[in-house]
C-alpha cells in the first residue's frame, strides 16, 4: 500500500493540488497571482517528489499499482518530470501573459493542474479504460483552456474545432478498446500482450480493428498526418501559454502512452510499422509545407510542432530494439519541450497587449531593443532546428542513431531532409529579429520579471541537456 | 606549458566571445579583448608548434568520456595535418583586430567564437565532437554576414547557411551510420575517428554515406559544382568573415576529406577519385575563367580563392604522398596569400569606398609599401617560385601527373589562368593613372605594416626553405597510406587508367 502511494505521490499531489486550487478560487481573496504561485508550487513539489524517486532508483518491490492498472517505469517517470516542468513554466508564463490580457480567472490555474494530473495518469496507465479516463481528464481541461478567451472569435472557433474532433477521437478510442476487449478478453496491457504473443495480431479481425481505432485516436492527439488539420487553427486560437502547454505537456503524455501501447508485443509493432513509417514521413513533410507558408509566428510554431511529432514517430518506428527503449523518446521530448516552452514563455511577455504582435514582421529588429530576449529565442529556434550544441541536436542525434540502428536508414535520411527544409522557417525568424531594422521599439516594460527569468532558466536547460545528457 | 593546451586554445576565444556578446562592452574594449585573446591563443599555438614531435600520430591528446552509453568522448589531438590548419588560424586572426579598428562589438565577438570553433573542428578526434564544432563555426559567420555585410547580404546569408547546413546534416546521417556500423561489427559503441578505419564497409549504403561526407566537405571547400554560394557570400561578407571563410574554414573542408573520407571509405574513394579529381580541375578552370571577367575585385578574389581551393582539393584526390603533402603545404600557403589578399582588399575598400577595379588606379605610386606587400601575397597566390605557393602547387601537380597524366597536365596548365587575372588586376589597380577614388590613398600605417610583416616573411621563408614545415607534415601524411587497407590493394586502378595501384602502398 505504501509502495503504491509512493509511486503515485506526484499524481496525488497534482490531483489534490488541482482540487484545492479549484476550491480556493471560489474565495474573493484568492487572486489570480496567488493562484499562479499556488499552481507553480504544486508543480514544483510534485516535480521534486518525482525527482527524488528517480534519483533513489527502484527501491520499491513492485512497479505496478492497483493490480497492474498503473505501471511506473523509468520512462513514465521521465515523462512525468517533463510534464511537471511544463506545468511549472506554464504557470509563470501565464502569470506574465495575463498582465497584458485580462480574461483570466483563478480557475485557469486549477485547470492547468487538472490537465497535468490527466497527463501524469496517462503516462502510467497500462489499461485501456484508465487510458481513456486519463485522456478525457486531460482533454476536458484543455478544451476549456483553449476557449478561455470567450469573447474572442478565433478562440471560440478553435475550441469548437478541437472539441468536435477530440470527441470523435475519444469515441474512436472507446470503440477500439471495446474491439480489443472482445478479442483479448481483457483491457489490461499485459493480458493483451499475452494474447498477441500466442495468437498474433493478424489472426483476429477484432484485434486488427481495435488496434486501428486506438491508433487513430492516438495519432489524432499526437497531431500526426492525416489527423493534423486541427493543429494550426487550435494552436493559433488558444492563448500563448496554453498553446505552449499543449505543444509540450500534452504531446509528452500522448507519446508516452503511444510508446507504451506499441511495445505491448512485437507482432503489434511489426504489424503497424509500415504504416507508421509512411505516417511519420508524411507528418514531417506536410508539417514542413504548412510551416513554410505561415506569416503568423504561432501558426508556424504549431506547424513545426507537427514536424516534431513526425520525428517522434521515427523514434516510435525504431522502438523495440533493445538498446534504446523509451530514453530516446523521453530525451527528445524533454529537448523539444524545453525549447518550445522557452519560445512560448518569451512570447508571453513579448506578445504585447491582446497578443498584438503575431506575425514575423512584428518582431523585426527585436535584437536591437531586446538583445537578450532575441538571443534566447534564437537559441530555442536553433535547438528546434537541431543545431549543436543545443539539446535539440542531441535529441535528433539519438533519434537518427536509433533509426539507423533499427535498420531504418531511409527514414533517418528523410528525417534529415525534413530538418534541412525546416531550417528555412527557423532561420527566417532569426533573420527577422537580427537583420532587419526595427519598426517599433518594444519599449513597454516587461509585465513581470518571472517570465524572463523562466526563459533564461530554459536557455540553461537547453544547453545543459546537450552538454550533460543524463537521460540516455 | 599547460596540460590541456588544446582545450584552452578552443574555449578561451569562445568564452571570451560569449562574454563580450552578453556584456555591454564598448567597441574599443571589444577590440582590445579580441586582440589580447587572439594573441594569447597565438602564443599557446606557437608553444604547441614548438612542442610538436612530428610522430605522425595524434599528439597533445585529451580524452574524457562524455556520453558513455554511445561511446562518445571528448577527444582532442593534433597531428601533422591538423596542426597547420590550426596554426594558420592562430597566426592570421590577430591581424584582423590590428587592422580593422572601428567595427561593432558583435563583429569582434563573433570573430573570437569562430576562431575557437574552427580550432575545435580541427582538433576534434571524435566524430560527434567534430560535427558539433563544424556546425558551431557556421553560426558566427551567419551573424557576421547578416549583420555587417554589404547591401545584398540577406540572400547571400541565406544561401551560404542553407547550403552548408544541408550538407552538414547529410554528414550527420553518415556519421551516425559509421557509429552504428562500428557497433554492429565490433559490438561496441564508438565514434572516435581513428577507430573508423578498421570498419569494413561495403554496399550501397556505404557509398551513400561516402557521398554524405563528400557533399558536406565539397560544399565547404567549395568544390565544383557546389561552389555557387561562394561568390555572393565572399563578396557580401565583411572583410573579416571573408577572410575567415577563405583562409581557414574552406581548409577544414579539405581537412575533413583527408580525415574521414580517405581512411574510412577507401574503396569508394578509390572508385570515385577520378571524378572528384576532374571536378577539382573543372572548378579550377571555371572559377579561374570567371575571375578574369570580374569587375569587382573582391568578387574576383572570391573566384580566385575558389579556383585555388580546387588545386588543394585535387591534391587530396590524387591519393599519393606527394600530392597530399603538397595539399597540406598549399593550405598554409593559400591561407597566408589569398587570405591576406582579402584583408588587403578590405583595406582598399575601406579607404577608397569602392570595389570596382575600373574606379582604381595608380595606387603603387601613392602607397609603395601596400603595393609591395600586395604584390608578394599575390605572387605567392599564383605560385611564383620562391614563394610558398610554388612548393605546394609543384608537389600537387607532381602527384597529379603520377595519378593521371591528363589531370596533371590540365592542372598544370590551369595555373596559368591564375597568373592572367591576378597580374591584369594588379596592373589596373596599382599602376595606370590615379582616379578620383585612389588619389588620396594612404599607405599602410606602421602598425599595419608591422602586423603584416611576419606573414609576408612567412610566405618567403616557406618558399625558400620548406624543409622544417614538410618534416612536420610528412609523417602524418605517410601514415595515411600505411593504414591497413587490404581491399584497396586488390582493386585494379581502372579509373586511373591502369597506372599501377590507385592508392600508393608502402
Amino acid at each position: 500500500m505504501t509502495n503504491d502511494l509512493m509511486l503515485l505521490m506526484p499524481l496525488i499531489i497534482v490531483g489534490a493540488g488541482a482540487i484545492l486550487l479549484m476550491i480556493a478560487s471560489t474565495y474573493g481573496k484568492w487572486t489570480n497571482e496567488l493562484a499562479a504561485y499556488g499552481s507553480a508550487g504544486v508543480f514544483a513539489l510534485a516535480f521534486l517528489v518525482q525527482l527524488s524517486s528517480c534519483i533513489s532508483g527502484n527501491v520499491s518491490l513492485f512497479a505496478d499499482a492497483f493490480n497492474g492498472i498503473l505501471v511506473v517505469s523509468n520512462f513514465s517517470k521521465a515523462a512525468g518530470l517533463i510534464i511537471l516542468a511544463c506545468g511549472f513554466f506554464t504557470a509563470f508564463s501565464s502569470l506574465s501573459y495575463f498582465k497584458q490580457n485580462n480574461f483570466c480567472t483563478a480557475e485557469y490555474y486549477s485547470l492547468t493542474t487538472f490537465a497535468a494530473s490527466g497527463m501524469l495518469l496517462l503516462t502510467m496507465a497500462q489499461e485501456l479504460i484508465s487510458v481513456f479516463i486519463a485522456l478525457e481528464i486531460m482533454s476536458l481541461a484543455i478544451y476549456i483552456l483553449v476557449g478561455y478567451d470567450r469573447k474572442n472569435v478565433i478562440s471560440t472557433e478553435a475550441v469548437l474545432k478541437y472539441l468536435m474532433l477530440g470527441a470523435f477521437a475519444g469515441s474512436f478510442f472507446t470503440m477500439g478498446s471495446a474491439f480489443v476487449y472482445g478479442a483479448a478478453g481483457s483491457t489490461k496491457f499485459i493480458k493483451i500482450g499475452q494474447f498477441l504473443a500466442t495468437h498474433g495480431m493478424l489472426q483476429s479481425p477484432a484485434m486488427i480493428g481495435g488496434a486501428f481505432f486506438i491508433l487513430v485516436a492516438l495519432l489524432f492527439k499526437a497531431a500526426a498526418f492525416p489527423f493534423h488539420a486541427w493543429v494550426v487553427d487550435v494552436y493559433d486560437g488558444a492563448s500563448v501559454p496554453v498553446t505552449g502547454y499543449m505543444a509540450t505537456g500534452l504531446k509528452t503524455a500522448i507519446f508516452a502512452v503511444f510508446a507504451n501501447f506499441l511495445i505491448l508485443d512485437d507482432s503489434l509493432h511489426k504489424g503497424w510499422i509500415t504504416y507508421l513509417f509512411y505516417i511519420s514521413v508524411l507528418t514531417m513533410f506536410v508539417g514542413n509545407l504548412i510551416a513554410i507558408g505561415q506569416q503568423s509566428l504561432k501558426r508556424m510554431l504549431a506547424a513545426s510542432g507537427i514536424v516534431h511529432s513526425g520525428y517522434l514517430l521515427i523514434a516510435l518506428v525504431a522502438i523495440g530494439t533493445k538498446d534504446f527503449s523509451g530514453s530516446v523518446i523521453a530525451f527528445y521530448l524533454a529537448a523539444y519541450a524545453a525549447s518550445t516552452l522557452g519560445i512560448f514563455t518569451a512570447l508571453s511577455y513579448l506578445g504585447g497587449a491582446g497578443e498584438s504582435r503575431k506575425t514575423f514582421d512584428d518582431f523585426k529588429g527585436l535584437a536591437q531593443s531586446r538583445p537578450y530576449s532575441a538571443a534566447a529565442i534564437s537559441i530555442f529556434l536553433l535547438s528546434m532546428a537541431g543545431i549543436p550544441p543545443t539539446a535539440g541536436f542531441m535529441g535528433k542525434f539519438y533519434i537518427i542513431t536509433s533509426a539507423i540502428d533499427a535498420g531504418q536508414v531511409t527514414l533517418a535520411v528523410l528525417g534529415i531532409v525534413s530538418s534541412i527544409i525546416s531550417m528555412w522557417y527557423y532561420l527566417r525568424l532569426i533573420i527577422t529579429m537580427y537583420f532587419h531594422e526595427a519598426e517599433e521599439q518594444f519599449s513597454e516594460p516587461a509585465p513581470s520579471s518571472l517570465a524572463p527569468i523562466c526563459t533564461f532558466v530554459l536557455v540553461v536547460c537547453v544547453f545543459a541537456m546537450s552538454l550533460y545528457p543524463l537521460a540516455v | 606549458m599547460f596540460e590541456h593546451v588544446l582545450s584552452i586554445i578552443i574555449f578561451l576565444p569562445i568564452l571570451a566571445g560569449l562574454v563580450l556578446l552578453a556584456s555591454p562592452a564598448s567597441r574599443t574594449v571589444a577590440r582590445f579583448t579580441g586582440l589580447v585573446i587572439s594573441l594569447a591563443t597565438l602564443v599557446l599555438s606557437l608553444d604547441l608548434y614548438a612542442g610538436f614531435q612530428s610522430t605522425g600520430h595524434l599528439e597533445f591528446v585529451e580524452k574524457i568520456s562524455w556520453i558513455p552509453s554511445l561511446g562518445i568522448t571528448y577527444f582532442l589531438g593534433v597531428d601533422g595535418i591538423s596542426l597547420f590548419i590550426l596554426m594558420a588560424g592562430s597566426v592570421l586572426l590577430p591581424l584582423v583586430y590590428l587592422i580593422f579598428g572601428t567595427k561593432e562589438k558583435g563583429y569582434y565577438a563573433n570573430l573570437l567564437i569562430v576562431q575557437g570553433a574552427m580550432a575545435g573542428a580541427v582538433c576534434a578526434a571524435d566524430m560527434v565532437l567534430f560535427y558539433i564544432f563544424w556546425e558551431v563555426m557556421l553560426l558566427p559567420v551567419f551573424f557576421m554576414l547578416g549583420l555587417y555585410g554589404g547591401t545584398q547580404r540577406l540572400p547571400a546569408t541565406l544561401k551560404i547557411t542553407l547550403y552548408t547546413i544541408a550538407g552538414s546534416l547529410l554528414m550527420l546521417a553518415a556519421i551516425v551510420y559509421l557509429g552504428v556500423s562500428y557497433h554492429a561489427q565490433f559490438n561496441e559503441w564508438n565514434f572516435a575517428m581513428d577507430k573508423m578505419a578498421q570498419l569494413n564497409l561495403t554496399g550501397r549504403i556505404a557509398a551513400l554515406a561516402f557521398f554524405g561526407f563528400m557533399i558536406a566537405f565539397a560544399i565547404k571547400i567549395p568544390l565544383f559544382p557546389f561552389h555557387t554560394w561562394l561568390p555572393d557570400a565572399y563578396t557580401e561578407a565583411p572583410t573579416a568573415a571573408t577572410f575567415v571563410l577563405s583562409a581557414v574554414m574552406a581548409k577544414i573542408g579539405v581537412y575533413g576529406v583527408i580525415r574521414f573520407v580517405v581512411p574510412v571509405f577507401d574503396i569508394e574513394f578509390a572508385r570515385f577519385a577520378i571524378i572528384l579529381a576532374y571536378s577539382g580541375v573543372i572548378g579550377m578552370m571555371y572559377c579561374g575563367l570567371a575571375a578574369i571577367t570580374q569587375k569587382d575585385f573582391k568578387r574576383m578574389l572570391a573566384f580566385s580563392s575558389a579556383s585555388h581551393m580546387g588545386v588543394i582539393a585535387l591534391g587530396v584526390f590524387c591519393m599519393n604522398l606527394q600530392a597530399l603533402t603538397g595539399s597540406i603545404y598549399q593550405i598554409v600557403a593559400h591561407a597566408t596569400s589569398t587570405g591576406v589578399l582579402f584583408l588587403f582588399a578590405g583595406i582598399l575598400e575601406e579607404r577608397t569606398q569602392t570595389r570596382t577595379i575600373e574606379d582604381l588606379g595608380g595606387i603603387a605610386a601613392k602607397a609603395p609599401v601596400f603595393a609591395l606587400f600586395f604584390a608578394i601575397a599575390m605572387l605567392a597566390s599564383v605560385g611564383l617560385p620562391g614563394t610558398s605557393g610554388f612548393i605546394g602547387e609543384f608537389m600537387i601537380v607532381l602527384g597529379a601527373v603520377k595519378f593521371n597524366a591528363v589531370v596533371g597536365v590540365l592542372a598544370g596548365t590551369t595555373l596559368i589562368i591564375g597568373v592572367c587575372y591576378m597580374l591584369w588586376m594588379f596592373q589596373r589597380v596599382f599602376f595606370e593613372k590615379p582616379t578620383v577614388h585612389s588619389e588620396n590613398f594612404k599607405d599602410l600605417t606602421l602598425v599595419e605594416g608591422l602586423a603584416f610583416l611576419p606573414v609576408i616573411l612567412l610566405i618567403i621563408v616557406m618558399g625558400i626553405y620548406p624543409h622544417p614545415f614538410l618534416s612536420k607534415i610528412t609523417p602524418s601524411t605517410a601514415l595515411q597510406f600505411t593504414q591497413p587497407s587490404p581491399i584497396v590493394a586488390q582493386v585494379p586502378a581502372s579509373n586511373a587508367q591502369n597506372f599501377g595501384l590507385t592508392i600508393e602502398q608502402k
